[in-house]
């Protein structure tokens, strides 16, 4: 008697679990299709909004006495930007905060790009960029080899060793060094000396410039 | 008290539900992979900083060892293991979602910690199901099995996801585990509610006994034989968690042209061998009891510290992983199995996995800070030795300390069970 019941129990459970899993599978999927392509249109509108920013940006330029007077109205807002100081030299005249204004396609973050030897080779990604005091890029730290990101080194190498693509999209930064160079570098390390690989170590020829593709 | 449980309710599992476990053990492994290592990796690409995912990985990290002693005591109160661990894999997929849909911090947080939670389930739920649809008797195959399927599915799907990486993008792979969880969703489906007892699967009495309440929670604490288990599996992982992934880095830094697909083998040596062996390791088990297949798996371990630190070329440090396959069957095996073997009769087997699976995340979080300060100081040589003294500390404390616990009084009648549960 104690056993039927809980046999008459479980069935009831069972079923009950397959209708919960049921609706929970067809849950996520419609959540999922919807939402992967909302991503897309997220990311155009991200886009369009800000190409929409760069245009108001160009015609703020061109128009350099409205912003003065907005900039007028909050004198809070005066001291220039940490990372516009050195354009700010020259062109701080008046009270505006100086701006810059660069093709989205002339520059990019560099965070996360791939990286490529003079040969095509992988050499892994950027995953940092090493300043010193003065303001100059010293190095980038590479995330390089392994698989499944097991056995990756990150080392750092120099910033003169990195060639970016003339044209075209950003996505492909050439190292000016081989595997086989970069392979036995110490890995970097936070917080201690850095050993940076660098071209006047070895037998490279900076003056080269980098294949263009 | 085992014959008492024999007459009761004698185990009869039926095909469908031991291969529905079988694939669901599987593709588990398989949607799991794609929370490794890889995680890392992804989020870079995604422009974030090292110290921000170092931090998402800790917090992941803490949950999934904080979280172990709650999943275990979840599964041990739950009346059907289908149920809660079909919970966990949604949980498993949805968690997969979030890091290929908004890789954003909050929302990969979330994703993190929803893994851990979710996995620190499903550790238990697995050897909860297996216990309470063969039983004690039939456990020691069984878990072979589980290791076979488990490393079969991780190395198919390292291998497969690691070409997605590399072919079409980070991101793809974390789609795939979404995919995967249906399949896992599907096999969980075939395993028969009816078959699995929630009482055998919980480590406790199969009989009713009237004026004998549940041993209290604390009553692990007491359980030498548990304890000493657990201290040396700590050991174990202590030793073994930063060995891969220092030989993965040795091999990147000995090897120019070739480095990828010789870490790709590093991984997937070990799970050729477990898949081989395992079955073999599940029925020593019974036959020559846990003590001696234990001590093959930590004096393996040793073994391969020790050859590690003297080798050189890349290609005889692949070849080492075969060790690494040994200790690694012995581990899958027979973790599950003592826990089972100890908690017998206690309702607590597993809470008692997840005790044991604090210690095993306590070992395995502590080794790769060990071996990192070691490899900074004294080179990669000397950190393998020091890894492999860890790991004989370990093979002297199981020889020493550690009792068999197949055997002794309840063997012969548990060879019975076993003829009778398998014929």
């Amino acid at each position: 008697m104690f056993q039927l019941t809980d046999t008459k129990k479980t069935a009831i459970e069972g079923r009950m679990n397959c209708f919960v899993r049921t609706v929970a599978i067809i849950g996520i999927f419609l959540v999922a299709l919807p939402e992967t392509s909302a991503c897309a249109t997220g990311w155009r509108l991200s886009q369009a909004a800000a190409q929409a920013a760069q245009d108001a940006q160009h015609q703020d330029a061109q128009v350099p006495a409205a912003t003065a007077t907005e900039q007028q109205a909050q004198p809070a807002q005066q001291t220039p930007p940490v990372s516009a100081r050195k354009d700010a030299s020259h062109e701080n005249t008046g009270d505006g905060t100086p701006a810059t204004v660069i093709d989205d396609r002339d520059a990019e973050g560099i965070l996360g790009k791939n990286v490529y030897s003079a040969a095509n080779e992988d050499m892994g990604r950027v995953v940092d960029v090493i300043v010193k005091r003065t303001g100059e890029v010293r190095a980038a730290v590479i995330d390089f080899g392994g698989f499944l990101g097991v056995g990756n080194r990150t080392i750092a190498v120099d910033w003169s060793a990195l060639r970016f693509p003339t044209s075209g999209p950003m996505d492909h930064i050439i190292l000016e060094l081989t595997r086989d160079q970069v392979r036995l570098a110490p890995e970097y390390k936070p917080g201690e000396p850095l050993v940076v690989l660098g071209l006047g170590d070895v037998q490279l020829h900076p003056e080269t410039p980098a294949p263009e593709h | 008290m085992q014959l008492v449980a024999l007459r009761r309710a004698p185990p009869s599992p039926s095909r469908n539900s031991l291969h529905g476990l079988d694939w669901f053990v599987f593709f588990l492994a398989d949607a799991q992979v794609g929370f490794g290592p890889l995680i890392a990796v992804y989020l870079t690409a995604e422009k974030w900083t090292q110290g921000d995912i170092g931090l998402v990985l800790t917090i992941g990290g803490l949950v999934a060892l904080i979280g172990q002693m709650p999943g275990g005591a979840l599964v041990d109160a739950a009346r059907s293991e289908r149920v809660v661990a079909a919970f966990a894999v949604i949980a498993l997929a949805a968690s997969a979602f979030m890091f290929a849909a908004w890789p954003v911090f909050a929302v990969v947080l979330a994703a993190k910690v929803l893994h851990s939670a979710a996995s620190c389930i499903l550790g238990p739920a697995i050897g909860a199901i297996s216990l309470g649809l063969v039983g004690h008797a039939a456990l020691g195959d069984r878990f072979g099995r589980n290791a076979r399927f488990a490393s079969l599915g991780a190395g198919f799907a390292a291998l497969g996801m690691g070409t997605i990486g590399y072919l079409v993008s980070n991101r793809a792979v974390f789609f795939v585990t979404v995919a995967l969880c249906v399949p896992t969703l599907l096999a969980l489906r075939m395993i028969r509610a009816g078959e699995v007892d929630a009482e055998r699967a919980h480590g406790g009495r199969a009989a009713p006994h009237k004026g004998h309440p549940e041993e209290p929670l604390w009553s692990l604490a007491h359980n030498r034989p548990l304890m000493i288990f657990a201290g040396c599996l700590m050991l174990f992982h202590l030793a073994n968690a930063a060995m891969l992934p220092l030989t993965a880095s040795v091999v990147t830094m000995r090897s120019s042209d070739s480095a990828a697909p010789l870490v790709a083998a590093c991984i997937l040596v070990p799970q050729v061998v477990v898949a081989a062996l395992a079955p073999w390791v599940g029925r020593q088990s019974v036959r020559l009891g846990r003590r001696p297949l234990l001590l093959l798996g930590f004096g393996a371990l040793s073994v391969r510290g020790a050859l590690l630190a003297l080798v050189s070329s890349p290609y005889t440090l692949v070849a080492v992983q075969v060790l690494d396959g040994i200790s690694a069957t012995v581990l899958a095996v027979l973790v599950p199995l003592i826990i089972a073997d100890v908690t017998r009769g206690t309702g607590h087997f597993n809470l008692a996995q997840g005790a044991v699976g604090s210690a095993v995340g306590i070992g395995a979080s502590l080794s790769p800070m060990i071996a990192g300060y070691t490899t900074d100081q004294y080179g990669s040589a000397v950190a393998f030795f020091g890894l492999a003294a860890l790991a004989t500390i370990g093979f002297v404390s199981v020889l020493l300390l550690m009792p068999e616990t197949g055997k002794g009084p309840s063997g012969p009648v548990t060879e019975v069970l076993r003829k009778g549960a398998t014929s």
